[in-house]
């Protein structure tokens, strides 16, 4: 018995030992110069042009299509399809286009412009800036190459409009199936759930680029295999850095962190019903939040706490006099509690989600802030789906929020701030500040730049004043890349997922 | 036989039926809107008006049901629907995920088995002996350690610090050959880590208790050699636990393969289910449970018939 283990162990250790020059294949490989690997952390739900889908569609489609204006790599709006713009009087803007081609070969006309706008806003759309289309009053095309918008309001933001994610400029010839934009890549094989092949588009406007040969999307939803992908290298590029692999990439020789405090998290309120239809109560909850807690334990110290409306510092409107709006002031909580009649303490529901940990980590910290001046908060966690329906449907007292702004415009703050918009899990539910509403507005149809900032400097003081929501943390939102690859940047700010407009100038190898 | 076979048919039948209406009650009766979803991902606020139109167009804002009748009315003409979210027809995607996860499930009973099966009968024939210690010690362990532990673990070993194979992934069979067993090998070691630990255990019990029957004893007695001893009368009586408890566990990995190919990126039918019930796409939760539980449905049904082919006894019980 005992000779034969031996020699089945003995065997054994041989056959174990035949598969080592199998896993010796390399997996790990050196990057193919011109294909660029992009480890996306979902698979688009679509790449259908105009409706959101999540920001992993909006970084593929920003790959595909284009649109009138864009964001430079510096943040600054520039033109894209149109080569600029201005305004005729208070209701019109001139779109003048250059001479750039769809993926089909065909010229982009002011026609195409024109169709897709009565697209955006024709009756059937389901299309992001539907509403805002809507507001289109007139869409004249005096030849090929010009394009005049009028609009119902006076509106300042329509070029940021045209260079949103969800604006982009389709051929007319486009169909359901067959999407034409004139982006720089076109979409060559998809395997849903699971990969995205791209190609360069050889009729793009802008001269020698793309720089790349190829595009290889591969979907990665686990954020630690994400990363491995990219140590091993497996993949070149990856999106949604997990903020705790952050300072192992750092310290990496073979590859670079490129990461901006951006998107923000927040405390929304039920404005429907106490107790935090009261200003004051929720005046109180904004100074009972040590913030730099949020920042530390939900995101390994990557970002910075948040006491105001989430405007970046280097934005022309950052406000410094209010910067410190929501200090840290326990004392003062309890005052105000006090007074709005709850000084012996007060219950309520706070609503998050376990299904991403940084929603249920500042779910955590709030909770514990809160108890200390009097407020016990029971936590509310359902998945991200439930989350959803439940904030939309203002079945909640307040709740955790966590997203970007649309742009780093102070405008692309009004669908946060301003609770009178449609009820939304985004924003607090049914909080009508009417100020703050008028004030939006007058930024909106306010031409003259020292105004407008004037205008949303009184915003925000509003806003501290009112609380329609609760900054609390920018946090890190952060690519990570081989060496290797270059002219791909992180967008400044709010604008993080536009970062998918530089796949045009990365170069691989 | 005849009206043994139409009756448990009859009842296999009306399993699958009870299943499905279940399942399609529970994910519309839990909140959460597929329309509404869709169009706020990524945190932003969706037009109502669009999302009114979107909840038109898939047609979520019929009565249940009639939503309910028109299912039943897809699955009778072999139709699953389409996603929600893409218009992508479920079936397609179940025909192509399934595969993938049995293929999983396979390799992974195959090497637990090629591993659990030696090793416990050898531990079985001497109980108490340095291998039985050492192996039933590294089979508790085995057990105990939760398979995402292992699989991360794997990863970091194999291919961070290692860089023998890919962090995880999928390459078609037809595509690369070599890159999709390469691929297929760290999931399916995974899996095999805990399902190896049971084999081991249930094969080394019934190795230990067949080695003490009388007829063991008089092949000893006889003088039969010990190696055919305990391939011909043991192991062939100790195999029908071992198999019975392999079926079981391969039985509730079909659904519960999520964890392993979540964390090695393998794109089976598990994902895609747990996908599909956090987007709320309503045919895809559905066509995928209608699909398993079919089959654990009519797995069982042929196991029932082939029983009662072996033994009439069960046709009249």
């Amino acid at each position: 018995m005992a000779h034969m283990l031996t020699r089945r162990s003995v065997l054994a250790g041989a056959a174990a030992g035949a598969f080592v020059p199998l896993l010796g294949i390399p997996g790990a490989r050196a990057s193919t110069p011109g294909i660029l690997t992009f480890g996306i952390s979902s698979f688009p739900p679509s790449v259908q042009p105009w409706a959101n889908a999540g920001t992993a569609s909006a970084t593929v489609k920003l790959a595909l299509y284009r649109g009138l204006a864009s964001y430079g790599p510096d943040g600054k709006i520039r033109g894209e399809l149109a080569e600029g713009w201005s305004s005729e009087g208070k209701n019109t803007w001139v779109f003048k286009l250059r001479d750039a081609k769809f993926q089909n070969g065909e010229k982009v006309t002011s026609a195409d412009v024109k169709w897709t706008i009565e697209q955006v806003a024709g009756e059937k759309s389901t299309a992001f800036l539907r509403t805002e289309m809507q507001g289109v009053e007139k869409i004249e095309t005096p030849d090929d190459l010009t394009v005049r918008i009028t609009t119902k309001q006076p509106t300042v933001t329509l070029p940021l409009m045209m260079a949103s994610y969800h604006m982009p400029i389709m051929s007319k010839a486009s169909t359901a199936a067959q999407q034409i934009g004139a982006g720089p890549f076109v979409l060559k094989d998809a395997e849903r759930g699971v990969s995205m092949d791209l190609a360069p588009n050889p009729h793009y406007y802008r001269p020698g680029l793309p720089k790349l040969k190829a595009i290889r999307v591969v979907v990665y939803a686990d954020e630690n295999l994400r990363v491995a992908a990219l140590q091993s290298g497996d993949v070149d590029l990856i999106e949604y850095v997990p903020w705790q692999a952050m300072a192992s990439i750092e310290k990496d020789a073979a590859l670079k962190l490129d990461a901006v405090d951006g998107p923000f998290m927040a405390i929304v309120f039920n404005g429907s019903r106490p107790p935090f239809n009261d200003a004051r109560v929720r005046k109180a909850v904004a100074h009972a939040i040590r913030r730099e807690d949020i920042v530390k334990s939900a995101f390994f110290g990557r970002g910075a706490p948040l006491a105001h409306l989430p405007i970046p510092q280097a934005s022309p409107y950052f406000n410094a006099d209010l910067a410190d709006g929501w200090k840290y002031d326990p004392e003062l909580s309890k005052k105000l509690l006090a007074e709005a009649g709850h000084g012996g303490g007060l219950s309520c529901k706070l609503l998050s989600t376990a299904q991403y940990g940084m929603h249920k980590d500042t779910a955590e910290v709030v909770q514990q802030h809160l108890a200390a001046v009097g407020i016990n908060a029971e936590l509310n966690l359902p998945d991200w789906a439930t989350r959803v329906s439940l904030g939309n449907r203002g079945q909640y007292d307040f709740g955790i929020m966590g997203t970007s702004a649309d742009s780093n415009d102070p405008d692309g703050l009004s669908g946060y701030v301003d609770g009178s918009l449609s009820p939304s899990y985004v924003r607090s539910y049914n909080l009508s500040i009417p100020k703050l509403t008028q004030l939006f507005q007058a930024g909106r149809e306010e031409f003259d730049e020292t105004k407008r900032k004037a205008i949303y400097h009184e915003m925000e003081q509003v806003a501290i004043d009112q609380v329609p929501m609760v900054g609390l943390a920018l946090r890190s939102q952060g690519y990570a890349m081989r060496k290797e690859v270059g002219g791909f940047k992180n967008m400044p700010g709010a604008l993080s997922f536009y970062s998918g407009q530089t796949f045009e100038t990365a170069t691989v190898g | 036989m005849l009206a043994f076979t139409l009756r448990r048919t009859a009842i296999a039948l009306v399993l699958v039926w009870l299943v499905a209406t279940l399942v399609f009650m529970v994910i519309h009766l839990i909140p959460g809107d597929p329309a509404e979803l869709l169009l706020s991902q990524g945190g932003v606020a969706p037009d109502p008006a669009a999302v009114a139109e979107l909840r038109e167009r898939l047609g979520l804002d019929l009565p249940l049901y009639t939503q309910y009748l028109n299912y039943w009315a897809g699955l009778f003409r072999g139709d699953f629907g389409v996603s929600l979210q893409d218009e992508h027809p479920v079936a397609s995607e179940i025909a192509l995920r399934l595969p993938r996860t049995l293929e999983l499930i396979g390799a992974a009973a195959v090497i637990a088995l090629s591993v659990g099966l030696p090793f416990g009968t050898m531990a079985a024939l001497k109980p108490g002996g340095r291998l039985d210690r050492i192996a039933s010690l590294i089979a508790g362990i085995s057990l105990s350690v939760p398979v995402f532990v292992v699989g991360t673990l794997a990863i970091l070993v194999f291919a961070q610090k290692l860089g023998w194979v890919s962090a995880g992934g999928y390459v078609a069979l037809a595509q690369d050959p070599v890159r999709h067993f390469i691929l297929l090998l760290m999931p399916a070691s995974t899996i095999a880590v805990g399902l190896g630990a049971v084999v081991f255990r249930v094969t080394r019990s019934a190795v230990l208790e067949v080695l003490g029957r009388d007829h063991v004893r008089a092949a000893q007695a006889r003088g039969v050699r010990p190696r055919l001893i305990i391939l011909r009368h043991v192991l062939r009586n100790a195999l029908s636990p071992v198999l019975t408890v392999v079926a079981l566990h391969l039985g509730s990995l079909l659904g519960g393969t999520v964890l392993v190919e979540y964390v090695f990126n393998w794109p089976g039918l598990s994902g895609y289910l747990v996908r599909s019930v956090e987007a709320r796409d309503y045919p895809e939760v559905l066509g995928i449970v209608l699909s398993i539980s079919v089959l654990f449905v009519f797995l069982n049904l042929l196991v029932d018939l082939a029983y009662a082919a072996l033994d009439p006894r069960v046709r009249h019980a």
